[in-house]
């Protein structure tokens, strides 16, 4: 595409400096870096900065225009898009998040996966929107390590997967999913967890599953699967973990995400399956993409001392020692290369890495035994392989970053998928993130007990659905009201009756 | 408290076996809630306010023994709060800017948030309280219970409360408003013995709403006195129940029952100012001209005849004298011509009926009274004219009696017509009979009880007295209002503009039946003076409908918003549209003289 007139200022040092101070918070982004990078870094951190991205900016608008034949980088510019294109498209949002309770110190007890389903252009309210909420109380659980800290993470992947499979399997139609939130974690560190229990599961189903019929469908289809392909490449004991009906959490998560991508490809046009991560620290597009063509770049014209002679220095030879050293990140550098209404090139995200050999305790049980969860890396039993890239929506905020299977992204689905979260992104220009993903996280927001609108909502909804007996569960609508209606010191201590 | 119950209230939606929400399910309490107040959340349109709901509970002894008590929980809708919280206005502004409609979009419009805030009128046990009186609550309904509207028998029942047990005092008059099958009756006994006020902007439904009562109390033979401005009452005898107790009059002005200084200013204002001379005789004259007609009759038919022949006019005969100016007129005539022509006879026979020795003047003097009757006679035609008007509007052939006590009696609506006088007239008329009311009955001479009913009461009470008619006729009905009720005179006070009536008098009332208003000036003045209309209740003035009201004080249980049962007699105006009433009107141009004219006082 073409860059307008204004923009070969924006290919000149003081250009980006110029841009820095508009955008405030990419200022403070760096002014952050400049006090915690090395002493020597510092001085002329932003000058530097700015020179630097001047540069890269410079060789994209040259590739861009044709005088480049080795590009470092691919922007594109959404194309443009209005509302009148998405028209009559049934999108869900899902988001998860932590419910704590005030005691003496801050314990999640509640885990509550929020669900919204808009049909564009639809204007009767009953047929335009539906929302669900799924709480699930940690405490009801038998598997997973509660001890962990990323135990309640665990939790809320699984339970937002499924909130999105079940979104997916009731609604034929579903064009768009979108969760708040990567696609896929970097699984490894999530490895070693206690299975879930077939009841734990259970719990979980009861929420998202809309008949019982597919609920035990899916746990069986699991079930069968990990038994036969599964357990038998990460335990020894495949047999009796299958005898247990157990579920090793990044198993059925690798099995949920599998799911997810081929219910999506078996519509006549691929649903778009999107994850869209705010504030990201990733830093692998700079590093294995950018920097890894830039620094081969300088290797092949000779210069590879450019950054060492512009910082003064003699370790800024590799992509990873130039990031680790001047704490750039792809958002930093993404934000000041790309323009608003542009999306960078794709690339297959590496989360699996980090998937080796761990312990792990079965329920009730005491002894570790070694599980090999290297098996879990993408391949037919495995995690399916997720697409990024990162889409500048406004100048006044961070890009976000847009994750898709990569099975499913051709350049065309990816284009479709960018379309739609920048048209729905733009209309919180403040905030630069897909409007119906806020919606989805106030709506299921567990209140803080402050009587603020969003509390008054769950309170009022929550109140309906514990009135025409949506929530049976004794014990949890025990806990709900408790939670609805607490208030500083009673509920909780109050003496049964 | 002497009792062992403790005013606990248990959840219903707690209780092991919790019932199936019932089917007129509204919405449940959400939040904190108090004895006074609670919040609900509903389902959109499925609650309007004001109207009437119930929530289920459980009192239990306060000692742990014997089983609950089931109470149901009576409450009112006050406000209806509305806020979609799932609506950025960041968004909005950018749909703005982009012109976007937010149906195209993938906004959330759907998720309004509609809370009810109630207030608890009261409790009574479940199932058994034929007597619909509600207790105080104690204690709060419990979160998370459902609400919902009970049927419409019981609505009626605790509407009427304990009224039931005194049905000879129900009025029917109204039906709830967001529940039209839901009669409602109000306290007659209140309004008779307490005050009434009746306050709404014009056309709002004032005039029907009060004949709707007075038709009821008029069932039960109470003696009524409507003091009737613009004829809005005439009609009430076309009811067939009615026919035979309504009784029209038509008011003349009694010219001899005012003081001298009250007289020379309807003259004034009726013909022209006074000659110096004229105005310093006028009070010698007229009091002299008051003994001459004040006597027993046979005496009046003598001094008839003496005056007609005097005078050598005939007429003064044929039509006998009257307490009016025309005599007035006449006698001073005489007087006149009897000084100029120092007919020492005449005049002695004048001094003597008139016991007045003032009725020598001067020869001088006397010629230049000569021109005065001309003044008086153009005065009383004028008054002459107004009480014709008067006359017509109120289609009566019947003037008040001289004993203006008669018009209260058993089974008797007395319709006083004051139309076609201006003000200060219909408030000197006002105030006479009111008065004499009044004093009979203090001194018990009139045996019966009364309600006064005042129209365009902000011109007979209102705030600041311009004149000293208007004085009079506030004194007396503060009077009434501060002492009626201890000698069985009530009052009801109509006003389409009640920041303009006396604050005190309006305080009197005990019981309010307030309409539309929308001149902010009145809605604050209303929701200052009555303390039972709630803030919430005031804001909905501005909104009711034609014949909406909203009852409060001793006349209801609690204060509801009603829909007012038509009267069955039509209004005088509402009959006439526009074009006819022209034609009326240019007709009794042509054959009348022309109108007072407009004047200052009266
Ligand atoms: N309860 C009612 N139900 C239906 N219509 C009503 C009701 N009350 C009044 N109206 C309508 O409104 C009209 C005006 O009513 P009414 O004469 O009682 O008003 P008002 O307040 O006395 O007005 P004004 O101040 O002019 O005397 C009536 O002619 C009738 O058409
Ligand atoms: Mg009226």
């Amino acid at each position: 595409m073409n860059d307008h007139q204004p923009s070969n200022r924006r290919l000149t040092e003081a250009g980006v400096q110029e841009d820095l101070q508009r955008q405030p918070h990419l200022f403070v982004r760096l002014a952050e870096n400049a006090l915690t990078v090395a002493e020597s870094l510092r001085g002329n951190y932003f000058k530097n900065t700015a020179t630097f991205i001047a540069a890269l900016r410079k060789a994209i608008a040259d590739t861009q225009q044709g005088r480049r034949t080795d590009p470092i980088l691919e922007v594109r510019r959404v194309p443009e898009t209005s509302w009148a294109d998405v028209q009559d498209e049934v999108v869900t949002f899902i988001d998860g998040g932590v419910g704590q309770v005030q005691l003496a110190s801050q314990v999640p007890i509640l885990l509550r996966v929020g669900s919204y389903r808009v049909r564009t252009g639809e204007r009767r309210l009953s047929e335009r929107e539906q929302f669900g909420y799924y709480p699930v109380i940690l405490g009801d659980l038998e598997g997973g390590s509660k001890e962990r800290k990323d135990f309640i993470d665990i939790v809320r992947i699984t339970a937002e997967l499924l909130a999105g499979l079940s979104a997916l399997e009731r609604t034929p139609d579903l064009r768009v999913l979108i969760f708040h939130g990567p696609l896929t974690y970097l699984v490894g560190s999530y490895a070693g967890h206690t299975p879930f229990t077939e009841r734990d599961i259970d719990l979980f189903l009861r929420q998202y599953a809309q008949d019982a019929q597919i609920a035990r469908a899916l746990k069986e289809d699991f079930l069968r699967q990990a038994h036969v392909d599964i357990y038998p490449k990460i335990t020894k004991r495949p047999d009796e973990w299958a005898r247990q009906r157990i579920f090793e959490p990044l198993s059925f998560i690798a099995f949920l995400l599998r799911r997810l991508c081929e219910r999506a490809r078996q519509r006549p046009v691929p649903a778009y399956i999107v994850g869209v991560v705010e504030r990201g620290n990733l830093r692998e597009l700079s590093e294995t993409i950018l920097l890894e063509r830039v620094f081969r770049g300088l290797r092949q014209k000779g210069n590879i001392d450019y950054f060492n002679n512009m910082y003064g220095r003699t370790d800024l030879s590799t992509p990873k020692a130039l990031l680790d050293r001047l704490g750039y990140t792809d958002a930093l550098l993404m934000a000041m290369l790309l323009e608003p209404g542009q999306y960078s090139e794709s690339w297959s995200m590496n989360k699996f890495d980090g998937l080796r050999r761990g312990e792990v305790a079965l329920p009730g049980l005491a002894d570790e035994e070694l599980v090999n969860f290297e098996a879990l890396k993408p391949g037919p039993f495995g995690f399916p392989r997720i697409r990024g890239c990162y889409l500048h929506v406004s100048e006044i905020t961070e890009p976000v970053r847009i994750e898709v299977f990569d099975e499913l992204a051709d350049a065309d689905y990816l284009e479709n998928v960018v379309r739609r979260v920048y048209l729905y992104s733009r209309l919180l220009p403040g905030y630069g993130f897909p409007v119906g993903l806020d919606i989805a996280d106030k709506y299921a927001h567990i209140p803080t007990w402050l009587t603020n609108a969003y509390s008054k909502l769950i309170r009022y909804h929550l109140g309906i659905s514990l009135q025409q007996g949506e929530i049976s569960d004794a014990e949890m609508r025990r806990v709900l009201v408790q939670a609805i209606y607490m208030t500083h010191r009673d509920w909780l201590f109050r003496p049964e009756p | 408290m002497a009792t062992s119950r403790s005013n606990r209230a248990l959840p219903n939606s707690q209780s092991p076996a919790a019932p199936a929400a019932p089917p007129s399910y509204v919405g449940t309490i959400v939040g904190e809630s108090a004895s006074r107040e609670f919040r609900m959340a509903v389902a959109q349109e499925a609650i309007r306010e004001q109207d009437l709901v119930a929530v289920d509970a459980e009192l239990r002894p306060t000692d742990g023994q014997g089983p609950p008590e089931s109470i149901r929980v009576w409450a009112k809708v006050q406000r209806i709060e509305r806020l979609n919280p799932l609506f950025p206005s960041e968004a909005g502004h950018e749909l703005a800017a982009t012109r976007t409609n937010p149906f195209e979009t993938v906004l959330s419009l759907s998720r309004e948030m509609v809370t009810a805030v109630c207030q608890v009128l009261g409790a009574e046990p479940r199932g058994n309280n034929p007597r619909g009186k509600l207790d105080q609550l104690r204690y709060p309904p419990q979160p998370a219970s459902s609400v919902y509207r009970p049927g419409s028998e019981d609505m009626a029942r605790v509407v009427l409360g304990e009224l039931a047990q005194r049905a000879n005092r129900a009025l029917d008059i109204a039906t709830l408003s967001n529940r039209p099958e839901v009669s409602v009756s109000v306290d007659g006994h209140a309004i008779v013995t307490r005050h009434l006020a009746i306050l709404a902007m014009t056309g709002a439904g004032k005039s029907w709403t009060a004949r709707r009562i007075i038709e009821q109390l008029a069932a039960k033979n109470y003696p009524i006195v409507i003091f009737d401005p613009h004829g809005d009452y005439s009609r009430l005898s076309e009811v067939p129940a009615l026919r035979q107790k309504v009784k029209r009059y038509y008011a003349q002005f009694p010219v001899f029952e005012q003081d001298s200084e009250t007289v020379v200013k309807v003259v004034e204002s009726l013909g022209w100012e006074l000659a110096k001379t004229h105005r310093s005789h006028f009070d010698t004259l007229f009091e002299a001209a008051r003994a001459f007609i004040k006597a027993p009759a046979p005496q009046i038919q003598e001094r008839t005849e003496w005056l007609s022949d005097y005078l050598r006019n005939s007429k003064i005969k044929e039509y006998g004298l009257k307490p009016d100016l025309y005599f007035f007129g006449d006698f001073v005539q005489a007087v006149s011509a009897a000084n100029a022509a120092e007919d020492f006879d005449s005049l002695s026979v004048l001094i003597e009926w008139c016991k007045q020795d003032d009725l020598r003047i001067n020869k001088q003097n006397a010629k230049w009274l000569e021109t005065f009757p001309n003044n008086l006679r153009t005065a009383a035609k004028r008054l002459r004219l107004m009480e014709k008007t008067n006359q017509k509007i109120s289609g009566s052939l019947d003037p008040l009696p001289n004993d203006r006590t008669e018009i209260v009696q058993y089974g008797q609506v007395s319709v006083v017509s004051l139309a076609g006088y201006t003000g200060d007239f219909q408030a000197t008329i006002y105030n006479l009979i009111a008065n004499d009311i009044f004093q009979a009955r203090v001194q018990e001479k009139l045996k019966l009880p009364v309600l006064l009913v005042l129209e365009e009461a902000h011109n007979f009470v209102p705030g600041r007295a311009n004149t000293p008619a208007e004085e009079r006729s506030i004194a007396i009905t503060k009077q009434i209002a501060q002492e009626g009720r201890k000698f069985g005179i009530g009052l009801v006070m109509i006003s389409q503009r009640p920041s303009r009536l006396d604050e005190t008098t309006l305080s009197q009332c005990n019981s309010y039946i307030i309409m539309r208003l929308v001149n902010p000036a009145d809605q604050n003045f209303v929701r200052k003076v009555i303390e039972s209309l709630g803030e919430d209740e005031a804001r909905l003035l501005p909104d009711l409908d034609v014949g909406e009201a909203l009852l409060s004080g001793q006349l209801i249980n609690f204060p509801v918003l009603v829909r007012i049962k038509p009267p069955e007699s039509q209004g005088e105006r509402e009959e006439e549209d526009a074009f006819k009433a022209l034609e009326d009107a240019y007709r009794s141009l042509q054959q009348g003289a022309r109108q007072p004219q407009e004047v200052r006082g009266w």
